[in-house]
């Protein structure tokens, strides 16, 4: 076997030692590379290693920052504190390319820091700094802060606010100001270790296989032109799914822009601004906090069946770094309004894990075979294409070990797992890799995160 | 001719950014662009500017503004700053296929104009 490790990866792996607070890196080697490919595969494979040191791990994909389709993503794995088992909770907007231009492809986090602290990796190195700065304050302001301490608003993070700080199970991983697609709680695991953030910034590179360009632009532009055609922004997801008509249309009155993650060709993040006028533009001007960027259909409906003002509440939750769709179904419960949020957020999770059970027959098929993957991403083909249970999971395994977004992958039937083991071997020079091999690698991730 | 930017088309996929650092140095990199992405995160404001020969254009949501030398970058951040020292655009004249940042860009935001 030949490869050209360079076309995608820095080569390196990043070990923190949270009680010993140092650092230390081992090669990414080709025999690993070879074995589990990248992002939540590689991820297994250290935590085996490190299985009694409990471990967090930050995980690249193969494809993360190149120009594959939708190569935006990195996967956090950990034990979750709800299910007891693996989970993979996917990151992407840019912190997933962030991570991997950091100069580090993977991060292994180990142990418990005595006191509050966070992690600043950039341009090849790490930094564990003390934290009490930031602790005890919502996600906005953390990330506020630390875009100033580290003098780059460029800068992109993993963060908890105050309900991981209090090791909630229903807090999450947020991404910047954003929750990003935690349903595991592994914002609890962030805050067990006493690690309030990882902050990024990363400027480094990544060499390119002749070919590999043209063809990524071939397979985009057969993306454009398939089932996305015309599409754009969570309120077309949501009417093809057929979500609440009445939070749907609430959710496009104040629309601001469709955003999309680096290299993704439909865009699922919806701005909405309550602030000020949806349609205002201005640097300077205006509101310094118009509204929120939402991308989890599922938690604003939640929300919204709470009967609270949905994106109000949605901000409430992303300051707090609580996970929004068990929040509205415990909102709806407790028959509280936003300011139950606070509440729940410090409270126990006893009562709240009921509200975590999955919804719908094929939900509760995948739940049955795995729980390993974000139930953030829609289960269902979309605007079309076929999708059963175990299509699901084969795609999912698919983004989660090649750094695709997991919601583009459900999205783009066009992206298969022939043209992806193509688009490997293009890239990384690697005459005998096949589709087959890439199954078997998907496969033995799904078997060994059950 | 100078490339043009239709801001309010643009996503902010960042894709145009790093297929541009591609074409002038044939790496995956932010740095080495004559485009650069700018954003007010929390306003959920941004565009594309483009480092042009002589001037610099601000591809803004609000429309497009082309800054001389010397003239402010007002309200683009901090961030902005460090694409005065890149090297301009220069049009692709020698790609094949045309521009590479048009190529890559899934939304038609960007365009050659005269
Ligand atoms: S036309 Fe070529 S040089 Fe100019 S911005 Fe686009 S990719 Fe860069
Ligand atoms: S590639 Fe197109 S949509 Fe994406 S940031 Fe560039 S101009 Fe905007």
């Amino acid at each position: 076997m030949t490869m050209e490790t360079m076309n995608n990866y820095n080569g390196t792996i990043l070990i923190v030692d949270l009680d010993a607070k140092s650092c230390s890196t081992q090669d990414l080697t080709e025999e690993l590379i070879e074995k589990a490919l990248g992002g939540a595969a590689i991820n297994m494979e250290l935590y085996e290693q490190y299985k009694d040191r409990e471990p967090l791990i930050l995980g690249s994909g193969f494809f993360t920052a190149t120009f594959a389709p939708a190569a935006c993503g990195g996967v956090i794995t950990a034990k979750s504190p709800i299910t007891g088992k693996i989970a993979h909770v996917p990151f992407g907007w840019q912190t997933g390319v962030e991570l991997k231009l950091t100069g580090f492809d993977f991060v292994v986090v180990l142990g418990k820091a005595a006191a509050p602290v966070r992690l600043w990796l950039h341009d090849g190195l790490s930094d564990i700094n003390d934290s009490a700065d930031i602790w005890g304050k919502d996600v906005w302001e953390s990330t506020d802060k630390l875009r100033e301490v580290y003098g780059d608003d460029m800068a992109q993070m993993l963060l908890i606010g105050k309900a991981g700080e209090n090791k909630n199970p229903l807090a999450v991983v947020s991404e910047n100001y954003w929750g990003g697609k935690d349903k595991a709680g592994l914002g609890a695991v962030f805050g067990a270790k006493n690690l309030k953030a990882v902050a990024m910034r990363g400027l480094g590179s990544l060499e390119v296989a002749d070919g590999f360009f043209q063809k990524c632009v071939e397979l985009k532009n057969g993306i454009i032109a398939g089932t996305i055609k015309g599409k754009a922004g969570l309120y077309d997801i949501g009417t093809a799914l057929g979500i609440d008509a009445a939070a749907l249309d609430k959710l496009k009155s104040i629309t601001h822009r469709n955003d999309a993650g680096y290299n993704c060709a439909y865009p699922y993040y919806t701005f909405l601004k309550y602030n000020e006028a949806p349609t205002f533009v201005d640097m300077m001007g205006g509101s310094k906090e118009p509204g929120c960027l939402v991308s989890d259909l599922m938690g604003f409906a939640s929300l919204a069946a709470a009967g609270v003002d949905a994106p109000r509440a949605m901000e409430k939750c992303y300051r707090l770094g609580l996970e929004p769709a068990a929040a509205g179904a415990l909102l709806k419960k407790q028959g509280a309004g936003i300011d139950g949020l606070d509440g729940l957020a410090a409270g126990g999770a006893a009562d709240g894990l009921a509200a975590w059970s999955v919804a719908g027959a094929l939900d509760s098929a995948i739940a049955a075979q795995t729980t390993a993957f974000s139930m953030a991403v829609p289960t269902r083909a979309i605007f079309g294409g076929q999708l059963d249970a175990d299509g699901w999971i084969k795609r999912q395994a698919l983004a989660y070990v090649l750094g695709i977004d997991p919601v583009m992958a459900v999205l783009s039937p066009e992206i298969t797992v022939e043209n992806m083991a193509e688009l490997v071997q293009i890239s990384a020079e690697w005459d005998d890799f096949s589709a087959d091999t890439l199954n078997t690698i998907c496969a033995e991730l799904v078997k060994k995160s059950a | 001719m100078a490339l043009k930017v239709d801001p309010m088309k643009c996503t902010g996929c960042r894709i145009c950014e790093f297929a541009c650092n591609y074409h002038h140095d044939g790496s995956i990199s932010p740095i080495g662009s004559s485009l650069m992405y700018y954003y007010e995160e929390k306003k959920n404001y941004y565009g594309m500017m483009v480092k042009r020969d002589k001037t610099l254009m601000l591809g803004r949501p609000e429309g497009e503004k082309v800054l001389m030398p010397g003239e402010q970058i007002e309200g683009a951040g901090a961030s902005a700053k460090p694409i005065l020292l890149r090297i301009a655009c220069d049009l692709c004249k020698e790609e094949d296929n045309g521009p590479v940042c048009m190529q890559a860009c899934p939304y038609g935001v960007l365009s050659m104009e005269g």
